[in-house]
């Protein structure tokens, strides 16, 4: 008895030990990220040390008040979530039609749309860059610089992945509950909005999450194929990188700022991350 | 389960709604950043504030959107917060100005050009591209233009007031492409309470045998280098000998060495012949020649007199190292000479900055006399228009706002440029230049001394084929010689590559 | 027949998108690449070329050796990242107070875009200001300067993926051990089986087609790296972490180079695509071997 309690309490101060180092280097990156957002230009270059002396509030009062920047943030909401529920809707539309009708070449179909996200991204500039600006326009609207450009260009990378992590999750859910409906008189669109969807909330969910993170997130074709308008915050990171001087210390303070909606994000939703991914993943 | 899934749903359902009143506020959000009061430079125009209405108005103007775009520098985002305001206040044209990174600067630029799509009615012509475009077409005469339309013409602006900066931006007949708006001198700055102290200078004459002043020679420099890092090592001090901009993977390393160190050695235009497109020395080029590669054997050495950040150093990060006080002397961009010696929220050396030019080895200083050579590298660049712009008589209205005496002292106070003759004269200038070592002073009287990218329609294919062995040299993968004899070679395939030099 | 129809028209909306933005660059980038066009050449515009992209590629040691460098780091980077990810989800199978809070920490680089892990990473390497090289040097005495040494910056490049990345291998290691049927453990425990036999034999089999669709996503990811990268060291010292997506972006975008760099990126899809297929397949008959 004693012997086995002490294993047990060997284990749990192995246990907390391994966790509490796992996320102190988890976390102390981003603390020194904090620490610098907190310096003044001058006080740059002093010994490194974890505890903050001042704060110099300019880092953030200067981008946050400066109405270029918040129009920056609000694109990058409006782009990442309206992304993100497009995907969503897609990939349950798809993943059921995938799941539910034996389609001729539906698995190249499935296939094919993961090979979207494997190619190197930097040839893909000046193509988009062409049809956003000489082939999607309308008169004087043209694709370049617009949310709805983003919005769709993101689908590629995202919708790959929805439609991967929906479709184990979707052949779960047993076809006779179908069949139950159908008998009970239902047609697809009611099986499929009032059965299939609240059965598979939690694909949808991390679907959603996942989406919404990477379109926040993407860097290099927000910054090509925008330029005024619909500039998104990461575009807006790289721009204190100028001749006189990076500014690391409003850099900073950006980069946090743009973790913070991402973060409240995660701790919200953090537990249907598990749940959602366990059903995509191992369904048998 | 069921709740769980129920609850999750009304989370996705706020989420959706969110989404949509976010979308529909687009239309409602802040579309134009709002325009500061333009104060100040309120008599801006002499011909009456109503010109800039009526040209624009006779032009169809008002109220257009004219968009540009430019590296994110103190004068450009002088321009962007202050010019631009005051030109729509005036005339009622709108202008965007983007402001971005200096190589996303080019890459978007260019595919606008390229793809003759007309996204930018302005675009930022960094003095050495200038060739490129020239080549490609990419440009609007200017000069043309405004002889073709003398109601568009302004009474304020004449490309005649501008400095000779201006003639990087000619063609061959003298037509007018751009309107310089920012220049700069590469220049060598030193620290003066070290220099100045009499303490160091007694051990300083103790251990060279001369006198502690400004290096004139490239010896001289490698000596002061030398003794300030022992300096800074023996007193425990964070303080090295000098700046080496000699970042291992990106450009500014490239153009330091091919347009700082080089021509003091004597070897002017990166080694290329210009007469038949080549770089080896077997082809008649110079990229490789011996005194190159004593010019790159010096730059690479000083790196153990140079703080550690030097090879993880951009043009930013040297400003940022010498305002720290890291280092006793250094290569410095001019534009940077301004914030370094006066704004003590940013550097911590204000008041202790001298300016002067930079060391070179003999003869050099006669070549860049008689106009055969250089001794530093004259920066900047100006606004051009794209042929593919869509509104081009309203941006030609915007560039001769820019291009106004008027607007250009405090410009030059704001960003440490200057285009203009008159602008030297300007008491705010001559206030600063005060402060600054005489920066803006020996601009002016040894600016001629100093020049520009050479004339090179390939330039950026080129430097992206000669950068890696100068990385590689400095972090010495290679030897200085290996590298630019790799160097070299490299260059004259690809320079037959893109057709030239067969 | 008529509900084959309306399959077709739920998958539409998908592949009207995906063609548009997807398909159509792609083809775009496959005619290019028969090109020579470089807005820098002698000869402006588009000079048709044939194969002959193709042909300099297989002789450009600057493209070979970026796509060696880019198969080690990916390679290592992610068998890390699987193995401490495995780990890791383990001690978080069962519940222990602070499990939740521990994995909400723990997750947060996640949410991070990849620029700003290449920001915080480089004020964290940046030699004057950073802590690690000042507490190396005043700890151990180690002359750390990734923009010198080769060595260390690469191996600081893939500490920066696994510290990115880790996060995401355990979730989803996580939620597969989550959804593993306990009985056949703890039968075999009764069984008196080894806690390595059950692992060997039970864990690892059953844990398949998770580790198999986790390798896949984090290789595709990890082979066309750019952003974090590039923030982090811009591909230096020299040309020790210029993998291969830094490499197209060099050829690309600064130099101009279109014909050569669509060529470039095309080959290196058709690579990629081909390791991945094979997954793939071994991912499938994992999962029909299952069943």
């Amino acid at each position: 008895m004693k012997t086995l309690s002490m294993r047990k309490v060997l284990r749990y101060i192995g246990l907390y030990t391994l966790w509490i180092v796992m996320v102190l280097l988890t976390i102390l990156p981003i603390y020194w990220m904090f620490v610098v957002s907190a310096r003044s230009r001058v006080e740059l270059f002093d010994t490194p040390t974890v505890i903050i002396k001042s704060f110099f509030a300019p880092n953030y009062v200067k981008p946050l008040t400066n109405p270029v920047f918040q129009r920056y943030l609000i694109n990058s909401l409006i782009i990442a979530t309206s992304n993100a529920v497009l995907v969503v809707i897609l990939s349950l539309l798809a993943t059921y039609a995938l799941s539910r009708w034996k389609l001729p070449g539906s698995d190249s179909i499935f296939f094919w749309t993961i090979t979207q996200r494997m190619a190197p991204p930097a040839a893909f500039v000046l193509p988009l860059f062409l049809l956003f600006t000489s082939v999607f326009r309308i008169g004087n609207w043209q694709m370049f610089d617009t949310h709805i450009g983003l919005i769709l260009l993101y689908c590629v990378f995202n919708l790959p992945f929805a439609v991967w992590l929906m479709k184990g999750i979707m052949d779960g859910v047993p076809l006779e509950l179908d069949e139950a409906a159908f008998v009970d008189g239902a047609n697809r669109w009611t099986v499929l909005m009032r059965i299939i969807a609240p059965l598979v909330a939690p694909g949808m969910a991390i679907t959603f999450i996942l989406s919404w993170i990477f379109a926040w997130n993407e860097y290099l074709f927000a910054a090509n194929l925008t330029s005024v308008t619909a500039r998104t915050i990461t575009t807006g990171l790289a721009e204190f990188v100028s001749v006189t001087g990076t500014n690391w210390g409003e850099m900073a303070a950006v980069s946090m700022v743009s973790i913070l909606p991402a973060l409240v994000f995660l701790v919200f939703v953090q537990r249907y991350i598990v749940t959602g991914l366990t059903f995509g993943a191992v369904k048998e | 389960m069921r709740l769980t899934s129920r609850r999750l749903y009304s989370v996705l359902s706020v989420l959706m709604i969110t989404a949509m009143l976010l979308s529909a506020c687009t239309t409602v959000a802040p579309a134009a950043p709002a325009a500061p009061a333009a104060a100040g430079s309120e008599a801006a125009a002499p011909a009456g504030d109503n010109w800039w209405a009526t040209a624009a108005e006779a032009a169809g103007c008002k109220d257009v959107t004219i968009r540009g775009i430019s590296e994110s520098t103190p004068a450009s985002n002088y321009a962007a917060e202050v010019l631009a305001p005051e030109f729509t206040a005036l005339s009622g044209i709108k202008v965007e100005l983007e402001p971005t990174s200096w190589d996303q600067m080019y890459s978007k630029a260019i595919n606008d050009m390229q793809a003759n799509t007309g996204i930018y009615d302005f675009v930022y012509i960094e003095q050495d591209i200038i060739y490129s475009y020239l080549a490609n077409s990419y440009l609007t005469n200017l000069t043309q233009m405004l002889a073709d339309n003398p109601d568009l013409a302004s009474p304020d602006f004449d490309f005649s007031k501008f400095t000779s900066f201006i003639d990087n931006f000619k063609d061959a007949d003298g037509n007018v492409f751009g309107v310089p708006m920012e220049a700069f001198i590469k220049v060598y700055l030193y620290r003066t309470d070290l220099f100045d102290d009499p303490a160091i200078q007694e051990a300083f004459k103790a251990q060279y045998g001369y006198d502690l002043a400004p290096a004139t020679t490239h010896q001289q420099y490698q000596d002061i280098a030398d003794f300030f890092t022992q300096y800074g090592k023996d007193n425990g001090m964070d303080l090295w000998g000098t700046t080496v901009q000699g970042n291992t993977g990106h450009s500014s390393s490239f153009y330091e060495f091919v347009e700082t160190i080089a021509p003091t050695f004597g070897v002017y235009n990166w080694g290329i012949n210009e007469d038949n497109w080549k770089a080896e020395v077997s082809q008649g080029g110079e990229m490789n020649s011996d005194t190159a590669k004593e010019a790159l054997a010096f730059w690479v050495g000083l790196l153990k007199d140079a703080p550690p950040e030097a090879t993880a150093s951009t043009w930013d990060e040297v400003a940022a190292s010498f305002a720290a006080g890291r280092a006793a002397q250094g290569w410095v961009y001019g534009e940077n000479a301004a914030w370094i010696a006066t704004n003590p929220d940013k550097s911590k050396v204000v008041g202790n900055v001298g300016v002067a030019l930079p060391p070179v080895a003999e003869g050099v200083m006669d070549d860049a006399k008689s106009g055969k050579g250089y001794i530093g590298y004259y920066d900047g660049g100006a606004f051009g228009m794209p042929v593919s712009s869509k509104n081009p008589k309203c941006s030609l209205l915007w560039l001769q706002y820019i291009g106004q005496e008027s607007v250009q002292a405090d410009w030059a106070v704001a960003g440490s440029r200057i285009v203009m003759n008159s602008t030297y004269d300007d008491p705010k200038v001559q206030e600063v230049n005060a402060k600054t070592g005489n920066y803006y002073m020996l601009m002016k009287e040894e600016g001629p001394l100093f020049r520009g990218a050479p004339p090179f329609p390939f330039h950026a294919a080129i430097r992206a084929v000669v950068e890696p062995y100068i990385w590689k040299a400095l972090t010495g993968e290679l030897s200085p010689s290996d590298a630019l004899d790799q160097a070299a070679a490299a260059a004259d395939a690809e320079l037959v590559n893109l057709g030239y030099g067969k | 027949m008529r509900s084959n129809r309306m399959g077709w028209g739920l998958l539409a909306p998908t592949i009207i998108i995906l063609f548009i933005v997807g398909v159509l660059p792609f083809f775009y980038v496959i005619y290019v690449g028969f090109f020579n066009w470089n807005a820098f050449s002698n000869q402006l515009g588009m000079q048709w070329t044939g194969v002959n992209n193709y042909r300099r590629l297989v002789f450009d040691d600057a493209f070979l050796d970026s796509l060696g460098r880019t198969a080690l780091f990916a390679f290592t980077s992610v068998t890390i990242e699987l193995i401490l990810g495995f780990l890791l989800a383990q001690t978080l199978v069962k519940s222990f107070p602070g499990r939740t809070v521990f994995r909400t920490l723990f997750t947060l680089p996640l949410v991070m875009a990849p620029i700003a892990v290449g920001a915080t990473w480089r004020l964290l390497t940046i030699p004057g200001f950073g802590p690690i090289p000042y507490f190396l040097d005043k700890w151990f005495g180690v002359d750390y300067r990734i923009a010198t040494y080769a060595g260390q910056a690469f191996i600081t490049v893939i500490l920066m993926d696994i510290w990115h990345w880790t996060p995401f291998v355990t979730l989803t290691l996580l939620a597969g051990l989550t959804a593993m049927p306990k009985e056949p453990q703890e039968q075999a425990q009764v069984d008196g089986a080894s806690r390595w036999q059950i692992f060997r034999h039970l864990t690892i089999p059953m844990m398949m087609p998770i580790l198999l669709t986790t390798v896949f996503i984090r290789l595709m990811d990890a082979l066309r790296v750019v952003d974090e990268v590039f923030m982090l060291t811009s591909g230096g010292p020299g040309a020790a972490t210029q993998f291969i997506g830094i490499h197209i972006y060099r050829v690309v975008v600064p130099k101009t180079d279109y014909g050569y760099g669509s060529a470039m990126s095309l080959l290196v899809l058709y690579f990629t695509i081909v390791l991945c297929w094979l997954l793939f397949i071994a991912l499938t008959q994992s999962g029909k071997q299952k069943e």
